[in-house]
């Protein structure tokens, strides 16, 4: 079991507030990390400076195999989806495509290798027959779905998922965590989600992050654990309507 | 009728100009309308009316003044709304009046009566002179080769900047360099339409090719061929009644905009029809 990431003792945020505190992190090759804590927390903070979208202010991030040494990126990523604009006119086939663009690689057309690739990604997911479609006419777990592919076309190493689960229907999400509960016999994976009930029983471990970074071993967390780990999460609302974090959870 | 038109050298000028402005704005305007840059845009060329002014006041080509002029305000707009607490919108507002001010008060220093100052507002394609079409030229060579060297990275960034990012893609090279290609379509098509009509050239070939099609690079072709129908139609239209060419271009591209919108509602009903007979 081979090491991928390592965040030490990192501090991080935006202008001139520190969002994260003193934040260590081990990433291992059969990992499935969820992380949760409440808005405002820093999970999205966190994925940034895991990303390197931005550079943390103290502390260290490295990775190991170094990402940028292969020929094509090792991170999988799919951003939230209300980051991206529905109305793009785009095919999903080149949405799928530009996951193997990788730095300075990005003049000409792409290879038939690519195009192979993509095809099989496409299939794999179930979402073949939407190649020639544009994002705009597609559902939103569809869209997921193109993302997740534009994601995985790179064959990454470690696959990560901001709150993959907001805006799409509970038949999507079962799916979803059918096909992340296969990926993960071939990479790590770290998923944010604001609803730990439901991907309690795939992933591995949980990460509760609320300005700090508490790890639990395990999938299974109590109220009192959450509050031991200074992580209020029952307090978030889905929508208009107040949610509870329960033990158990069934929908 | 067409060859005794051809042999007047103005006719010849503003039919190429029509044919670059078609091809530059076909480009640039895909670019701007996806990424929801028009009021951006809007900024950009107000504001550059600031260098018509400082042009005019130094004795020095109006248009260059204009387009050293507009780079600056669009790269300051990219920079202050990505680097500082301002709001992009905010930015973009300032800069906008900031660039009109500058070149009333210019225009208004230069002593005696500004010539042609008419024609940078509503354009003039007929006056367009040689060194127009070369820098029309110049910039269209740039568009193209850019846009075909780079199309998968320019659409990966104007589709998705975070995920570019995480990619290692110099996402902020990219940006400044279209920004700056903006900015220079904005200022040389000025003299085809005009400061106040630019936007439409950008903007409503691009909107009627979305009817027909909802692909970045069919966008782009198609806009390119709508503008040249449009800046045709409207070059004769000026020329049979006499009135100023910009404002007949925008007119005939809004003609064709509605008898497109008619032919979509008709195929729309029609396979609606379609179905509900295959239904029963």
């Amino acid at each position: 079991m081979a090491k991928i990431l390592e965040l030490n003792s990192v501090f991080a945020g935006y202008n001139n507030e520190v969002i994260l505190k003193n934040v260590s992190l081990k990433v291992y090759d059969d990992d499935f990390i969820g992380i949760i804590g409440p808005n405002g927390g820093g999970k999205t903070t966190l994925l940034n400076v895991i990303l390197g979208l931005i550079k943390p202010l103290k502390g260290s991030v490295a990775f190991f195999n170094d990402i940028k040494s292969g020929e094509n990126n090792k991170i999988g990523y799919l951003p939230q989806r209300n980051k991206i604009d529905s109305k793009f006119p785009i095919s999903v086939t080149d949405v799928v495509l530009s996951g193997n663009l990788f730095g300075t690689s990005c003049i000409g057309r792409y290879s038939k290798q690519q195009k192979i690739k993509t095809s099989e990604t496409l299939n794999r997911l179930g979402i073949i027959d939407l190649k020639n479609e544009t994002i705009g006419e597609l559902s939103g777990g569809q869209i997921q779905k193109v993302l997740l592919a534009r994601a995985l076309v790179s064959n990454p190493r470690l696959l990560i998922l901001d709150e993959p689960n907001t805006f799409v229907d509970n038949q999507f999400e079962g799916e979803l965590y059918e096909i992340l509960k296969q990926l993960n016999n071939e990479m790590a994976i770290i998923i944010v989600s604001h609803d730990i009930g439901t991907i309690s029983s795939y992933i591995k471990t949980i990460a509760c992050v609320n300005r700090t970074l508490h790890y639990h071993q395990s999938n299974k967390i109590t109220e009192e654990q959450l509050n031991t780990y200074n992580c209020p999460i029952k307090l978030i609302t889905h929508g208009e309507v107040p949610h509870t974090v329960l033990k158990k959870h069934s929908h | 009728m067409i060859a005794e038109l051809l042999e007047y050298k103005f006719i010849v000028n503003s039919i190429l100009a029509g044919i670059l402005a078609s091809v530059s704005c076909g480009i640039i305007g895909t670019y701007i309308v996806t990424r929801r840059m028009v009021f951006l845009s809007g900024g950009i060329t107000h504001a550059s009316f600031g260098g018509i002014g400082i042009g005019y006041y130094l004795g020095f080509n109006p248009i260059i003044a204009a387009a050293i002029f507009g780079v600056f305000s669009a790269l300051g707009i990219e920079f202050v709304s990505k680097r500082t607490n301002l709001r992009e919108d905010s930015a973009i507002g300032i800069i906008w009046s900031l660039g009109m001010a500058v070149g009333i008060m210019f225009v208004f220093l230069t002593p005696g009566y500004a010539p042609n100052l008419m024609s940078y507002l509503f354009g003039s394609i007929l006056t367009v002179s040689k060194l127009d079409i070369v820098l029309m030229t110049i910039l269209c060579s740039i568009l193209l080769v850019v846009f075909i060297v780079f199309f998968r990275v320019i659409l990966l960034v104007a589709y998705d900047q975070e995920f570019a990012r995480t990619h290692n893609i110099a996402v902020d090279v990219i940006n400044y360099l279209l920004i700056g290609l903006v900015a220079l379509t904005i200022v040389l098509n000025i003299k085809i339409v005009g400061i106040i009509l630019v936007i439409s050239l950008l903007t409503i070939p691009q909107a009627i090719a979305n009817l027909f099609t909802k692909q970045f690079r069919y966008i782009i072709m198609l806009s390119i061929l709508i503008g040249l129908i449009g800046s045709f139609l409207g070059l004769i239209v000026s020329y049979q009644i006499n009135i100023p060419s910009g404002a007949s271009i925008i007119f005939s591209l809004v003609m064709i905009f509605l008898i497109a919108k008619l032919i979509q509602l008709i195929k729309r009903n029609v396979i609606l029809r379609n179905q509900k007979n295959e239904m029963f």
